[in-house]
């Protein structure tokens, strides 16, 4: 490989690492103050793709409830991101409400969450193969109006990239910059971070913990909406089970970081999605051996991930 | 008297334990009222239910007239009822400052979208929080720790910031569990001046809970003594101090 197809490699691997991090943040969320993985994660990340097809006006195929249906308006590609993320958080909201809060106010065991957010996702999958079948579906004409690939190249060197793959790293990026400002300068923020803590010292400082839970589920599910669009935008949306192969690899991402450290999954997604891309062409069927095998090699050294707190307090 | 607190007939029970049995006392307004018992007697069951994160089995608990029996604790909190912790309880993976603004958010206004945007408006609630964070650090001298995690902090820093962390959520009532647990006399003597400074300082009434004899009968308006969960004695420190129920509470038959 020479010097300038490794770099090109390397910021194909950045544009798609920066998909691996917004939606491996999403599962970062919810472990942070819940301790638990919402497995139906990948299960909104694949509605969140729908939602912004739907949204584009574009007409679903000939299987299913809504086979031939269209909405009576279709909205610009930036627009129906933005509308996908939103209902996707919504679902994730309703995720809450039915899979996690019944059980927490029973005190339930943690464990049960997770048996439970795995039934919502199963649940989930099979409603929108019965919804819109089990076909693949492409946006229509997303970036219409933009070349095909970019090139990117300083001083002679051609740096050509795919023009999705641009797209995709900006809204990435503009994403995990909006969620630093949330982090660091909302109240939002800070009380996320002190219901990680603390949840029962948190709510004697005035923090309404389970709306702020709530508003975590949303968060998680926007992101993993966006996530779920920008990789369909990538390749195709391939069908109901599209989140759960990605869903392995967000939960490779989240380990990788360090469970419930949110520069971790930022630094795991690019980490992830750079050794991806580096794995040369012809062994490609193996991206995910290969990904799986450095998380297997990392947590041997670190097994707290790269940039997690070691294991003393969550429950 | 002008009642603050008011606590009428508070029962806890937790299973056929009862921890807390039909107490009923006032807290004045700007009053020091201390909280005293053995081990067990049931005055940490007593903070949890005024704090609302123990619901009372029977009675009833009136702030301000207002009946906050049923009351979570973020309502109890944003009501003006703070807390402090007897093993203490800050967040200590976060700084000296994060600890004491978030306690200040439940008096800010900004939206998430503002404070995402970063609008004028929300960058100047940012600096007025951020000051009066300061503020509050330099009341307790770690203004220059203000950006270290508060985990690593000495013992006596801990309960300190933990004062000025309740302060910060600009409370009428604050209630101190052992604040002086682990301090030397010479740290309790200025324990007890720095509660009278913050109760002048921040119109504050205050309820402690505290072993240390000296401490309480030295700084309390009035004190109530709990024994297996009943009220045995309330009245002054003096009046208390010759109670023949507290006596045989404390030396035992």
């Amino acid at each position: 490989m020479n010097l300038a197809l490794f770099f090109q490699q390397v910021v194909n691997g950045l544009a798609i690492g920066s998909v691996y991090a917004i939606f491996a943040l999403g599962y970062t969320l919810i472990f942070s103050i819940l301790g638990i993985i919402n497995f139906a994660h990948s299960a909104i990340f694949t509605l969140g793709a729908y939602f912004t097809y739907a949204l584009m006006g574009a007409r679903f195929g000939f299987n299913g409830l809504l086979a031939q249906t269209a909405l009576p308006f279709g909205l610009p590609f930036p627009l129906a991101v933005l509308g996908g993320g939103l209902l996707a958080g919504g679902m994730g909201v309703l995720v809450e409400r039915a899979a996690f809060r019944p059980l927490r106010n029973r005190g339930a065991d943690p464990l049960l969450m997770l048996v439970s957010s795995l039934g919502v996702a199963v649940a989930l999958v099979n409603i929108i193969q019965y919804l819109v079948g089990a076909e693949a579906y492409s946006y229509p004409n997303a970036l219409a109006g933009l070349p095909p690939s970019i090139n990117l190249g300083v001083g002679g060197v051609p740096l050509i990239m795919r023009t999705v793959l641009v797209v995709i790293f900006i809204i990435s990026m503009l994403i995990l910059f909006a969620l630093m400002r949330l982090m660091n300068h909302t109240k939002a923020g800070k009380a996320l971070q002190a219901v990680a803590e603390d949840p029962v010292t948190a709510s004697l400082l005035g923090i309404n913990t389970d709306r702020l839970i709530l508003l975590t589920f949303f968060i998680s599910g926007f992101l993993g909406g966006i996530a779920g669009t920008l990789v369909g935008l990538s390749v195709t949306i391939t069908g109901p089970y599209f989140g759960i192969t990605f869903g392995l690899r967000g939960l490779a991402v989240l380990v990788l970081g360090g469970l419930g450290s949110i520069p971790g999954a930022v630094v795991g997604g690019l980490a992830i999605g750079i050794v991806e891309a580096l794995v040369p062409p012809d062994l490609s069927g193996y991206k995910d051996a290969v990904a799986f095998a450095i998380l297997l090699i990392v947590l041997f050294f670190r097994p707290q991930g790269l940039l997690g707190r070691t294991f003393i307090q969550k429950v | 008297m002008n009642a603050l607190l008011q606590v009428d007939g508070l029962t806890r029970r937790f299973g056929g334990l009862i921890a807390v049995n039909n107490v009923s006392f006032e807290v004045a307004t700007g009053e020091i009222f201390g909280l005293i018992g053995p081990n067990g007697a049931g005055k940490t069951t007593l903070f949890n239910l005024i704090t609302g994160l123990t619901p009372p089995s029977s009675g009833h608990l009136r702030y301000k007239g207002a009946d906050i029996t049923a009351a979570k604790p973020h309502q109890i909190a944003a009501r003006g009822i703070a807390r402090t912790f007897q093993n203490i309880r800050l967040f200590s993976g976060l700084s000296a400052l994060d600890n004491i603004r978030i306690a200040q958010h439940v008096h800010t206004h900004t939206g998430i979208l503002a404070g995402v945007l970063r609008t004028p408006a929300a960058r100047r609630e940012e600096q007025a929080v951020r000051e009066r964070a300061l503020e509050l650090l330099r009341l307790v001298h770690l203004e220059q720790r203000a950006d270290e995690a508060v985990g690593g902090f000495s013992y006596g820093d801990q309960r300190r910031l933990e004062i000025a962390r309740a302060l910060a959520l600009a409370p009428e009532l604050l209630l101190l569990d052992e604040p002086g647990a682990g301090m030397n006399t010479n740290e309790k003597a200025a324990l007890s001046d720095f509660i009278r400074h913050i109760r002048e300082q921040f119109n504050l009434t205050i309820v402690l809970i505290e072993h240390h004899v000296p401490l309480v009968m030295g700084l309390c308006d009035r004190i109530a003594v709990l024994n297996f969960g009943e009220l045995i004695a309330l009245g002054s420190p003096a009046q208390v101090q010759n109670d023949p129920a507290v006596i045989e509470a404390y030396l035992g038959e």
